[in-house]
């Protein structure tokens, strides 16, 4: 028990310094480069306003949004504090609705796309890489590279061909957005099934993806399992092949749980570039409007979010796998 | 090492990508010195052209005629003339009138335009017809029957002076110019772009840039990851905790995320591709400096180096001859990846609008990003986007070939 | 009388490498062991005794395959039986094995009680796991392990206990023949004690009724077991009782081999395979005649002609030489001298 402990208490310590260097890096990227942060966003902003005062009326709004007049340090007590109190600051695309509010739509989007997605091609890549490990054969030889060839297609690039082959050639899937354009959310069942339609392509784009990834990972790991002395010493033991699969491929896919955990950001970057191709309401696309439209508050506040959900997602993996694999706590004790 | 180079091409992986990621290079040495110019030139107005050979029309009607009379020119003039949309409102023309359209079969010119002739009537106004919809069914009437006629067409000079036309020549069905006579021929075999560039040229060039890129960030990051590794793996202690620490915490940031906010403070135009693969390196040094100081840390207790350590040796002259050549495959390893994942970065960055400045260099992003805001993928301009995410994919995948390929010669327990 | 518990006869066995070739590791090897005995088999690495070891379990996966021979336990021909009824009535309960590296013969990411449990159940499904754990804690206290390892993973185990925990499932289900494969080499000097102690006692309470004890630390050979078998090359060389081999070896190898150990100099531990110049020949492709005649110093042309088979000299003693009895031991006593 003591191990676990140990493991846990280092996984939230390294959490808590992961999310405050997170805070420091959104903070202070912005207004580490040369110049004003505040005159930059503005003169992005007000590209095409000739209006002298529209412009010093911009300027003065986010001079005192960033409170650019005081001191670094007294700048990052009021950003931390505006965000233990849910303010992000007001978007200037859609003025003037707060950035929070914007994120909170789009958050619901993202996750209940991408966690899905990535757990089931996590499962059904594990899954691949394992039967290719144990058949090899003809099925490893045409499995492997393709599953190599698919983790190397850009989530976008697949995100596009999907959309050119089901919704502009098939048309058996809508073009864009996350629901009917003519619909407003509610809880009716039309809704739902128009949910359901748009979420198809995005989330294949996605799985399709990180089944790739994940079964080429999970075959060497499979691979390196199989040929693992307690499987022979186990067979002298006179317990089933079947048996022995069981263990090889559960101790093969335990450690994916941390290769899932790294390859996450990665993983959330490219599906987040793949929601723009599918106008998905989501973060990546609020992040794409916030960058076309140069709103700095947006783009603030979405990538700190993506960033603490990455955070908290690993922290998450961290924790089960401690539990789950034995392993780690012999590591601990070292 | 002639041993291990000998062995590495010996593994399959490692030939095909190798062969393949040669192949995209050689591609991008040879075809401009066949096809030489500027790839963002705007060579047409107007955007998308189809793939395809573009002969002038002027000069083919200038250049000398011969006349043949193929049993199929008619034919094939209607069957290029009906596009299937056509066809479809065809059937839908009979069936509304009452013609029995049972058996026919769309693609069957011949006896589509036999049908057609028999039963079309421009008098006849069906029930519920609009009037659009009518005058479109007499314009394909007056086509058909103009491409089945016997008809000349008339080329005619306007006279600048009085403003009146007079007839030049006359073209006939059966007139025929051979194309080695016709002056301006040219072959897009990815038609254009948005802005009227030549697809394939530019397709080429930005090739060359984003794998520019890609090595130019691996380089980075390698060189970067390679030092840091080092120095936390061989000095330990304070030095190891110091590099660890910050090596943990971006470990976990999501360096998608530091691109962002870094290329966003970056103005437009002070991003060069230069500029954007110097950051995509500085972001992605972490797992290199992960692997090499575990490898490091693994090699310090080895007799070698510690006898080393005893002779005197100076700490250069201990890393470089006594720890790199051990270390050597995983940083090729690790670098083979880097250049992939920057190709990748680049191209998700342009994609976001974050990429680099649009009017020096075409990068593979730079060409994604402008077809999807011209809607490409929309509008069926599949050479805009498709050849480009395939030469993502097969850039990345060769690399991760070899990647693979190197893995297994080097890990003797993942051989097959 | 004495009952034979073990008896293989020309065993033949093979290893396709990667590149597709054959290696006869193990070529023609007869051996028996007397119920209630142990026997020890030296040799250098590579010699094919690890092998021999897992040929003897007579059920093959690549990339070993079974070519000819015979191999009796108890009376039971067991060479020529389908593969999954060795699995299910010969394996752990007539013949046992204790794998070369313990340390990680056990899963790791599985409790030591569930994996008994598998053990016994792949031979018995209808087996109650609730007696199965107590029997299990009965033994493992009988051996000396507390019961409290069965609830333990491996990784929480030290090397010793590991080991210790491996031997006591190895015997669980009383296998007539345990095959101990380098059971002690990996341990301390107290570790090794206390696992040379566990397979005596188990010996003596009777769990199992004979033992193969494969090492290459020969004194470990001369404490432990009753006879020695001196392999080389895929072939058993010499054979005799523990103390006419350690003191009395008639084969130049055996010879050699025992020499480099019994007068240990100062450094000459580590060094003991430098003793004998050379290298074992290629088995993919073994010499006509004597294995051994390249590095051998008392070769004759002769040696290099035929194959030498096995002759019986002193009632029981084989070897395996061209020269004979009388000849080597008169070469011996000049050379000491």
């Amino acid at each position: 028990m003591k191990g676990y402990r140990k493991y846990f208490g280092k996984k939230i310590l390294w959490f808590v310094i992961t999310f405050i260097a997170a805070l420091l890096l959104n903070f202070i990227l912005p207004r580490l480069m040369p110049g004003d942060p505040v005159s930059m966003i503005v003169s992005k902003q007000a590209q095409g306003l000739t209006e002298a005062s529209a412009v010093k009326a911009i300027y003065d709004n986010y001079a005192r949004e960033f409170g650019t007049n005081r001191p670094m340090t007294e700048q990052f007590v009021t950003y931390i504090g505006n965000l233990f109190r849910g303010d992000m600051g007001t978007s200037f695309s859609q003025y003037p609705r707060k950035v929070a509010d914007i994120i909170g739509d789009a958050v619901g989007w993202t996750l209940g796309l991408q966690f899905p997605a990535i757990i089931i091609g996590w499962l059904l890549g594990n899954l691949l890489g394992a039967l290719a490990a144990y058949i090899r054969k003809g099925f490893d030889k045409v499995l492997m590279p393709v599953s190599l060839f698919f983790s190397s297609v850009p989530a976008f690039g697949m995100a596009v061909v999907l959309l050119v082959i089901f919704s502009i050639n098939l048309k058996i899937a809508p073009v864009s957005g996350g629901y009917g354009f003519d619909m407003i959310p509610n809880f009716s069942w039309n809704f739902i099934m128009s949910v359901l339609q748009h979420y198809q392509l995005p989330f294949w784009s996605i799985v399709i993806i990180a089944i790739g990834g994940q079964a080429v990972g999970m075959r060497s790991m499979s691979i390196y399992e199989l040929n693992a002395d307690y499987v022979k010493y186990a067979r002298f033991l006179g317990i089933k092949d079947r048996k022995i699969v069981g263990y090889v491929f559960r101790n093969a896919m335990l450690p994916q749980v941390t290769g899932l955990a790294l390859s996450l950001g990665t993983m959330i970057g490219g599906a987040l570039v793949a929601e723009i191709i599918f106008s998905y309401p989501g973060l990546g696309t609020t992040m794409y409007q916030g960058i076309k439209m140069a709103d700095y508050p947006l783009i603030s506040g979405t990538t700190l979010i993506i960033t603490v959900m990455v955070l908290v997602a690993t922290f998450i993996l961290d924790i089960v796998y401690g539990f789950i694999d034995p392993r780690v706590k012999a590591a601990q004790f070292e | 090492m002639k041993n291990t180079i000998r062995q590495v091409f010996h593994s399959p992986k490692f030939v095909v990508g190798f062969c393949i990621f040669m192949a995209i290079l050689l591609t991008l040495f040879i075809y401009p010195l066949l096809n030489p110019g500027n790839p963002l030139q705007m060579i047409g107005l107007g955007t998308f052209a189809r793939p395809g050979t573009y002969v002038s029309v002027y000069d083919g009607v200038t250049s000398p005629f011969s006349t043949f009379k193929l049993p199929q020119a008619d034919a094939n003039r209607l069957d290029s003339l009906l596009t299937t949309e056509d066809r479809v409102n065809m059937v839908n023309w009979f069936s509304l009138n009452g013609v029995d359209v049972a058996g026919l079969d769309i693609t069957d010119t011949q006896a589509m335009i036999a049908l057609w002739k028999q039963h079309f009537d421009p008098a006849i106004r069906p029930q519920g017809m609009t009037k659009a919809m009518r005058n479109y069914y007499i314009r394909l009437n007056t086509s058909i029957l103009g491409a089945s006629s016997a008809d000349a067409l008339v080329v005619s000079e306007t006279d600048e002076a009085t403003g009146e036309a007079s007839e030049k020549s006359k073209i006939t069905k059966t007139d025929y110019v051979n194309v080695a006579d016709v002056a301006n021929v040219v072959t897009l075999p990815l038609g254009t772009d948005n802005f009227g560039r030549d697809t394939l040229k530019q397709l080429v060039a930005a090739c060359g840039v984003s794998i520019l890129i890609g090595l130019i960030a691996g380089a980075v990051a390698t060189a970067l990851g390679l030092l840091l590794g080092l120095l936390a793996g061989y000095l330990g202690g304070l030095v190891d905790d110091i590099i660890m620490f910050f090596t943990n915490i971006f470990t976990v940031i999501p360096s998608f995320v530091l691109l962002i906010l870094i290329n966003y403070s970056i103005s437009q135009d002070q991003r060069g591709a230069g500029t954007v693969a110097l950051v995509i390196g500085l972001t992605s040094w972490v797992w290199t400096t992960r692997s090499v100081r575990s490898q490091v840390l693994s090699l310090r207790g080895r007799d070698h180096v510690n006898l080393s350590r005893l002779s005197g040796h100076s700490l250069p002259r201990i890393i470089l001859t006594d720890i790199l050549p051990y270390i050597a495959s995983y940083v090729v390893m690790a670098f083979i990846l880097q250049v992939s994942s920057g190709i990748l970065a680049e191209a998700q960055l342009s994609l976001l609008g974050l990429g680099p400045k649009t009017t020096e260099v075409p990068t593979l992003g730079l060409m994604m990003n402008w077809a999807m805001l011209y809607s490409a993928h929309l509008n069926g301009s599949w050479w805009a986007y498709f050849p480009v995410i395939l030469v993502i994919a097969l850039i990345s995948f060769s690399l991760n070939l070899m990647n693979t390929g190197l893995d297994q010669v080097f890990n003797p327990t993942l051989r097959d | 009388m004495s009952n034979k518990i073990l008896q293989v006869k020309g065993l033949t066995t093979k290893y396709v490498t990667r590149f597709h070739e054959d290696v006869y590791a193990v070529d023609h090897v007869s051996l028996e062991i007397e119920e209630g005995k142990s026997l020890g088999i030296a040799g250098e690495s590579g010699c094919g005794k690890s092998t021999l070891a897992l040929s003897l379990m007579g059920y093959y996966f690549p990339p070993l395959h079974y070519i000819s021979g015979e191999i009796m336990v108890d009376g039971k021909n067991i060479s020529g039986m389908k593969p999954d009824d060795v699995r299910k009535s010969v394996l752990g309960t007539e013949i046992a094995y204790i794998p070369q590296a313990a340390m990680n013969a056990l899963n790791p990411t599985r409790r030591i009680r569930r994996f008994v449990e598998d053990v016994i159940l792949a031979h018995d499904p209808k087996a109650d796991k609730k007696q199965i754990s107590e029997m299990a804690e009965a033994r493992f206290a009988e051996l000396g392990l507390p019961a409290s390892v069965l609830d333990r993973h491996p990784v929480e185990l030290s090397g010793g206990m590991k080991q210790r925990t491996v031997i006591a499932i190895s015997t669980i289900l009383k296998p007539k023949v345990l095959i101990a494969d380098e059971p002690s080499s990996a341990l301390d000097v107290t570790s090794q004690k206390m696992v040379i102690k566990m397979l005596r006692d188990l010996m003596e309470k009777g769990y199992i009724r004979a033992m193969i004890f494969i090492t290459h630390e020969l004194p470990l050979l001369y404490n432990v077991t009753d006879d020695i078998m001196v392999m080389y090359a895929g072939q058993i060389v010499e054979r005799g009782t523990a103390k006419q081999m350690v003191f009395d070896p008639i084969h130049p190898y055996s010879r050699g081999l025992m020499h480099s150990i019994i007068v240990p100099e100062a450094g000459t531990r580590g060094h003991k395979l430098s003793a004998i110049p050379g290298t074992p020949p290629n088995l993919k492709n073994p010499p006509q005649g004597c294995r051994f005649a390249d590095r051998c110093q008392y070769v004759v042309p002769q040696c290099r002609v035929s194959p030498i088979p096995m002759i019986t000299f002193d009632g029981t003693r084989t070897y395996r030489c061209g020269h004979s009895v009388a000849h080597l031991r008169e070469v011996y006593s000049h050379d000491d001298a």
